[in-house]
Parts: C-alpha cells; sequence; structure tokens
C-alpha cells in the first residue's frame, strides 16, 4: 500500500479536512451570492437590452459586450486593486465584498443573453392577452412573462451557474480563501500537490454532478429547453 | 498620465504579442484534440464513448486553474523524464485540453445536426462509413461548426489570462509589472490590459455573429 500513500496520501489529506470543508463552505456561499447578484444584474439587462430608447439598450449591449470580451481575472483586479474608495462605504470594497461583485457582474453578462433569449421566445400572444386584461408594462413582466421565460431557460442558467462556480476559484488570486485557497494552504505547508489540487478537484467534481442531476430534474420537469 | 500611457505600453504590447501566440497555438491544438474526440464520440460503441465522456465531464466539472496546478505541478513530481516540462508547454497543454472539450461538444453537435439521411444516402451508393463522414456529413457539418468556433477563441483568449500565475508573460503579467513600476496607476494600467483584451476579443466575437448569420450554427454547450 506505499505506493498509495506516496502519489496520494490520504492522512495528509485527513488532517486538512476542516480546511477542505471551510474552503468548500466558502466556496459555497461566495458563489450564491454572486448568484443573486448576476440573476438581478442579468434580468435588468436583459429587459434594459429590449427596451425601444437607444440609450438604454446601447448601454445594457455594451455592458454584456464588455464582460464578454475581457477575462474575469482583469475584471476582478480592476474592481478590487483599481477601484477607489466608494462614497456611498466610506472605504474601499474588501477582498471578498470585490470577488462577489466581480462575480455577479461577470456571470450577469452571460445571465442577461440567456434570459433575453427566454424573454424573447414567448409568444407575443402572452404579451398581448396580458394587456387585453388590463396589466401594466411591470405587471405583464412580473405575472407574465418572466415567471414563463426562466422556467423555459432554466436548465442553461443552471449551466452557466456551474461556470460561475468554477469562476470562483480565480477570486482565491485577491486573497479570498475558498476551496482553491485550502488546496493553495496544503501546496505551502506541506509541498504535495497530488493530494492538494486532486483533494480540490474531487470537491468540484461533486459540486458539478450535484448541479447536472439538478440540471436534469429541470429539463424533465419544466419540459424542453429553448435558450 | 500620457507618459505613463507611453512607459506601459511596449510591455504591455509584448504580453499581448505573447497572449496571441497562445491562443493561436492553443487553438490548433485544442481543435485537433476536440474534433477527434467530438468524431469518436458520434459513434455507436460504449468503450469509446463512455471514456471519452468521463474525459470532457472531468475537464468540465473543475476549474481550468485546477487543470493548469495539476499540470504544471503534478505532473513533474511523477519523476517521468518526459512530463518534466516548463511553464510554457504545461500552459499550452492545460488551455488545449480545456478547449478540447468546448470543440469535441461543437463537432458532435454539428454532426449530429446534419440530417441522418445524408449518410444513409451515402452508405447506400456504397461508401464506407469513413468516406461519407469525409465526403457528405463532415462539409455540411463543417459550416454548422464555424461560428461557435469563434466563441471557442474567445474564451481561450480569456483563458490565456490564467496561466499568468505559473509565470507565464502574457498581457496580464505584463499588466502587472507595469502596476508595480507605476502603483499608483493601477486603475490606469489595468483599465489598458483590459482594452487590449477587449481589442483582441471583440472582432473575433463580432466575426462569430456574422458567420451565424451566413451559416447558421450549432448552440454551444454551457
Amino acid at each position: 500500500m506505499d505506493w498509495i500513500l506516496d502519489f496520494y496520501n490520504y492522512r495528509v489529506v485527513a488532517q486538512y479536512l476542516p480546511e477542505f470543508a471551510r474552503g468548500l463552505g466558502s466556496t459555497a456561499w461566495i458563489s450564491l451570492l454572486a448568484l443573486g447578484i448576476s440573476l438581478s444584474v442579468g434580468t435588468i439587462t436583459a429587459i434594459m437590452r429590449m427596451s425601444a430608447n437607444p440609450a438604454v439598450w446601447r448601454f445594457a449591449a455594451g455592458y454584456v459586450q464588455v464582460i464578454r470580451s475581457t477575462p474575469l481575472l482583469i475584471q476582478l483586479y480592476l474592481i478590487y486593486f483599481a477601484l477607489p474608495a466608494l462614497p456611498l462605504l466610506g472605504r474601499r470594497l474588501d477582498e471578498i465584498e470585490g470577488g462577489i461583485i466581480a462575480l455577479g457582474l461577470n456571470a450577469g453578462a452571460y445571465m442577461s443573453e440567456i434570459i433575453r433569449a427566454g424573454i424573447e421566445s414567448i409568444s407575443r400572444g402572452q404579451t398581448e392577452a396580458a394587456m387585453s386584461v388590463g396589466m401594466t408594462y411591470p405587471q405583464r413582466m412580473r405575472y407574465v412573462i418572466l415567471p414563463q421565460a426562466f422556467a423555459r431557460v432554466a436548465p442553461p442558467l443552471l449551466g452557466q451557474t456551474a461556470v460561475l462556480i468554477k469562476d470562483s476559484s480565480l477570486v482565491s488570486f485577491i486573497g479570498v480563501f475558498e476551496l482553491f485557497g485550502a488546496g493553495l494552504v496544503v501546496l505551502n505547508e506541506r509541498l504535495m500537490p497530488n493530494e492538494a489540487f486532486l483533494t480540490v478537484a474531487i470537491c468540484y467534481l461533486m459540486i458539478y454532478t450535484v448541479m447536472l442531476s439538478v440540471t436534469g430534474y429541470a429539463k424533465r420537469r419544466l419540459g424542453g429547453a429553448a435558450g | 498620465m500620457n507618459d505613463v500611457i507611453l512607459s506601459t505600453l511596449p510591455f504591455l504590447l509584448d504580453g499581448l504579442w505573447m497572449t496571441f501566440k497562445i491562443s493561436l497555438i492553443t487553438i490548433f491544438f485544442g481543435s485537433l484534440i476536440g474534433a477527434v474526440v467530438g468524431m469518436l464520440r458520434t459513434l455507436d460503441y460504449a468503450v469509446i464513448t463512455y471514456p471519452l465522456g468521463a474525459y470532457i465531464h472531468a475537464l468540465r466539472g473543475t476549474p481550468f486553474l485546477i487543470h493548469l496546478y495539476v499540470i504544471y505541478f503534478m505532473l513533474p513530481a511523477t519523476g517521468i523524464s518526459w512530463l518534466q516540462f516548463d511553464a510554457f508547454p504545461a500552459a499550452v497543454i492545460a488551455l488545449s485540453l480545456y478547449t478540447s472539450t468546448y470543440v469535441a461538444e461543437i463537432v458532435r453537435g454539428a454532426i449530429q445536426a446534419v440530417p441522418r439521411g445524408q449518410g444513409e444516402a451515402a452508405r447506400s451508393t456504397g461508401m464506407t462509413a469513413l468516406q461519407s463522414m469525409w465526403y457528405v456529413v463532415l462539409p455540411q457539418a463543417l459550416k454548422l461548426m464555424i461560428p461557435p468556433m469563434g466563441g471557442v477563441y474567445v474564451i481561450i483568449i480569456k483563458g490565456t489570462s490564467i496561466v499568468s500565475v505559473v509565470g507565464i508573460a502574457e498581457l496580464v503579467r505584463a499588466g502587472e509589472h507595469a502596476t508595480q513600476r507605476h502603483p499608483r496607476d493601477l486603475m490606469l494600467i489595468y483599465g489598458m490590459t483590459a482594452l487590449l483584451y477587449f481589442a483582441y476579443c471583440y472582432p473575433v466575437l463580432r466575426l462569430a455573429r456574422w458567420a451565424e448569420t451566413k451559416f447558421g450554427s450549432v448552440r454551444l454547450p454551457s
């Protein structure tokens, strides 16, 4: 059994298990908060994208294109290192806030494209029917269009969420402790890359498996995806 | 401010050149591996498709950062002589493998989007399975692959930013060096870096959009 200990010393991993668990938890709640931001930003920009006012839709389109054409790493650096003190906050963002906001804004652009595809796939008759019962624009969106659109694009949104979770590993670069950071701790303290990164990879694969089955469930439950 | 721009721009352009080189090499090898994996996955042999499916899921389920560290730290530590490589080959290998999963899904999707009757008609005229693939199915599938490949190329360009951690002097790394020289102009320097990425990626995305209206497209799996 020596060769196993040579390749992957599970005793060391067991010793660092609390560290990995803490990292996993940190990854989970960072992703969750970023997901909340990205869905709100995504919905708002998707609606702005379809506005008749050129200033409004151009702004939304520009946001999506800028995010899609630059790497997340640079977005993280710009928001965390380069952002001066915020007037409302009275201080600079700390690394966790910066990381979550950057992740949320990044994923928001991709979510926005998916949500827009969902809204556009809802037939015009739905809008007309809602108008004919006297609903205002916000009411139509809130009660008729958005619920159907979200149900239809739930699978691709979940897929993008899986990407968001993987991307959250990059916030370790600005000094946030999360799952990947737990691997770095093992690498730095014990110089054991196998134990560090295989364990982290296994944790990410566990998250991915859960996401896959949730996506599969959503597909079956909500019928064929349109996005 | 002007002299900061003038003095850092040459460094950043050097970095952009490195980003350009890595992305070109990667799109080549990534497409090659991906095309093979994707075509093999359209076959009906479980012995082939299951391991390849596992390969794609394993790479899709873990962050690219992990692939990079596994290839850069773990493989050389095995002590096998041909696995001893520098940062540059490690970065290109990791990025190519990562890219291949996207390409494989596109190739598979495009081949499956060609109506079955096309392949069957080709077989019925006496073509072998390979001939029907090469002369009938692939040429039709190729058009569908072009637009999503633009998206993949942009994913690669953005992926190159991450290889800065193993010490490759690409655009992000060049930006980091420049900020050490001018720490007070952080925002400006990272802004310039972002602008250079934008200048590289945006035309590719536009081209992909244009190709999509011209050729139609298969959906990129998310």
